[in-house]
């Protein structure tokens, strides 16, 4: 039985929010995302100052902007201050119009926004001072700090399930399933990360593997793909493909992700067969991968038209592109005879963007631009949002596929037995396209801040509403 | 690719028959929901969010 427009209106729980609600709602949503906005430009200049210091080391190489001081800062500030807070902004705006509900404290929301920014704000000083918790991937952060993150983390969860708990409809929708998982599943994360007696030799291994895959795989992800279940058919005004294929996407992503880590440490002292279970799981992770991948491009089926005219979901578009090839490349990395060659070299470096910038930064980008004008009524500019997208795809594009080719040669260089310093000389150029591509990245990031300001304090632009006509009210 | 940690074999062919077997059940799975997406029923809660916010 076809399922028509009119069947829609009839469903459905009936709001029982007022102005107040969605105004307190729009506010919050506007300042996670500014904020998060500010971590982007911040996060993303230091990388770009990172990316040139390949070329030129010595340049600004005084003591508190050498490469091992501001490495960590790029990256913890790009994953923590500006895709958490940006994901978690939309998380709010998604859990509280898909219950139909209003949100259960707005202290508690703005609480976490200032948590989130004061751990950031530490951890970027911390690490500029050289307090540094040592050779921890994604948790450089000193153990303090990363308790207050910790309590964001609390705080966003308790007030998520409690708006859930206070739905008008009997299930709880799809897309609240990954937010509160990822939310809980991070929790337990940053504990195990903290907790002391097991961190040395082979546990600490253990658990830098667990912690650094985990915080990008049960963190990011779900909240990604959580935004992705209610942004995508919300712009294309079409229900998703199969939410029975997303139930299952979500259960096997949490059988097969958390067993990943152990791959970053192949041929290492750890046991054989906790590596092997990893490279079987990572196999494994095509399932959520290809099933929620497939779910989302089946759902905008027929509607490819919608992807030129229509920019938050030309992004949300990239965004699935990147998460599935993005996997899958995970997947291949994982097998030892390939990683035998890429790990250690750029090519990594090249994946972490692929995965991290054209997957879950695009997803949020799509969820701001689809989601933050209906909260706030303002449009950004048409001209806005294609320079944005265009610049962004071009820049990450040429990143990837630069570090992808000079990584390959690097590794080939080491298991061929070459000096180490001919492998750096023959990286010289892709280091070069990896400088071109960061600029335009970057360049995309300043006119984000632009349009961030049309949807919020600024003059609203001229792009057409982010929500497509359905299907029969266009025939 | 031979390595000295390589384990003893039965270890390695019973994880990879469990994790395999699992894995494989999960493609079924995948596969069945990717033909046959069924929920054409109104009510189906993938059809809420459809409904304008205000």
């Amino acid at each position: 039985m076809a399922v028509t427009v009119q069947d829609l209106s009839r469903t459905g729980p009936t709001p029982i929010r007022g102005e107040q609600d969605d105004h307190e709602l729009s506010s919050i949503f506007k300042a996670y995302t500014v904020s998060a906005t500010f971590w982007l430009i911040f996060g993303t200049a230091v990388g770009l100052l990172l990316a040139f210091k390949f070329g030129a080391p010595d340049f600004w190489a005084g003591k508190y902007l050498t490469f091992g001081r501001l490495r960590p800062i790029h990256t913890n500030d790009v994953f923590y201050g500006w895709a958490s807070i940006a994901l978690v902004g939309t998380a709010y705006y998604v859990t509280v119009r898909s219950c139909g509900t209003k949100l259960y404290s707005t202290a508690l929301a703005w609480a976490g926004l200032w948590l989130f920014n004061i751990a950031a704000i530490a951890g970027t000083i911390a690490l500029d001072l050289g307090y540094n918790w040592g050779d921890l991937e994604y948790r450089e952060w000193p153990w303090p700090i990363r308790l207050v993150f910790l309590a964001a983390l609390i705080v966003t969860v308790w007030n998520i399930l409690a708006t859930i708990a206070r739905r008008e409809s009997q299930d709880i929708y799809l897309s609240n399933w990954y937010i509160v998982g990822g939310l809980l599943w991070t929790c337990i994360i940053c504990l195990v990360a903290v907790l002391p007696w097991y961190q040395y030799g082979l546990g600490q291994v253990t658990i830098s593997g667990y912690f650094m895959h985990n915080a990008v795989g049960m963190w990011f992800t779900p909240l990604a793909l959580g935004l992705f279940y209610y942004a995508i058919p919300k712009v294309l005004n079409r229900p998703i493909y199969s939410y029975a294929l997303g139930v299952l996407a979500f259960w096997t992503n949490l059988v097969f992700y958390p067993m990943l880590g152990a791959h970053h440490f192949l041929f290492s002292p750890l046991p054989w067969w906790l590596q092997t279970t990893a490279i079987i799981c990572s196999v494994g992770m095509l399932v959520p991968v290809l099933g929620g991948g497939a779910n989302y491009l089946l759902t905008m089926r027929g509607r490819y038209h919608g992807r030129i005219e229509s920019y938050p979901l030309a992004f949300l578009f990239v965004g699935v592109l990147c998460y599935v090839f993005g996997s899958m490349q995970g997947t291949v990395e994982a097998l030892r005879s390939l990683q035998a060659i890429w790990h250690f070299t750029s090519f990594t470096v090249g994946h972490s963007h692929f995965t991290m910038y054209g997957f879950v930064t695009f997803a949020a980008w799509g969820g701001i631009y689809a989601l933050l004008p209906l909260a706030t009524g303002k449009r950004p500019g048409q001209l806005g949002m294609a320079v944005h997208f265009w610049l962004a795809t071009t820049g990450v594009a040429i990143y990837v596929i630069s570090l992808s080719i000079g990584g390959t040669i690097q590794g080939l260089d080491w298991v061929h037995g070459k000096p180490f310093i001919q492998s750096v000389v023959d990286m010289e150029p892709y280091y070069l396209w990896r400088g071109v591509g960061g600029i335009l990245m970057f360049l995309s990031h300043l006119v984000f801040v632009w349009n961030v300001w049309r949807m919020t304090a600024g003059k609203p632009g001229d792009a057409p509403s982010p929500i497509m006509q359905s299907e029969e009210a266009g025939a | 690719m031979h390595n000295m940690l390589m384990g003893p074999l039965w270890g390695i062919v019973t994880i990879a028959i469990l994790v395999g077997a699992v894995t494989l059940g999960c493609f079924v799975a995948m596969f069945k929901f990717l033909i046959r997406p069924g929920e054409h029923d109104p009510h189906h809660p993938k059809y809420d969010i459809l409904r304008p916010d205000r």
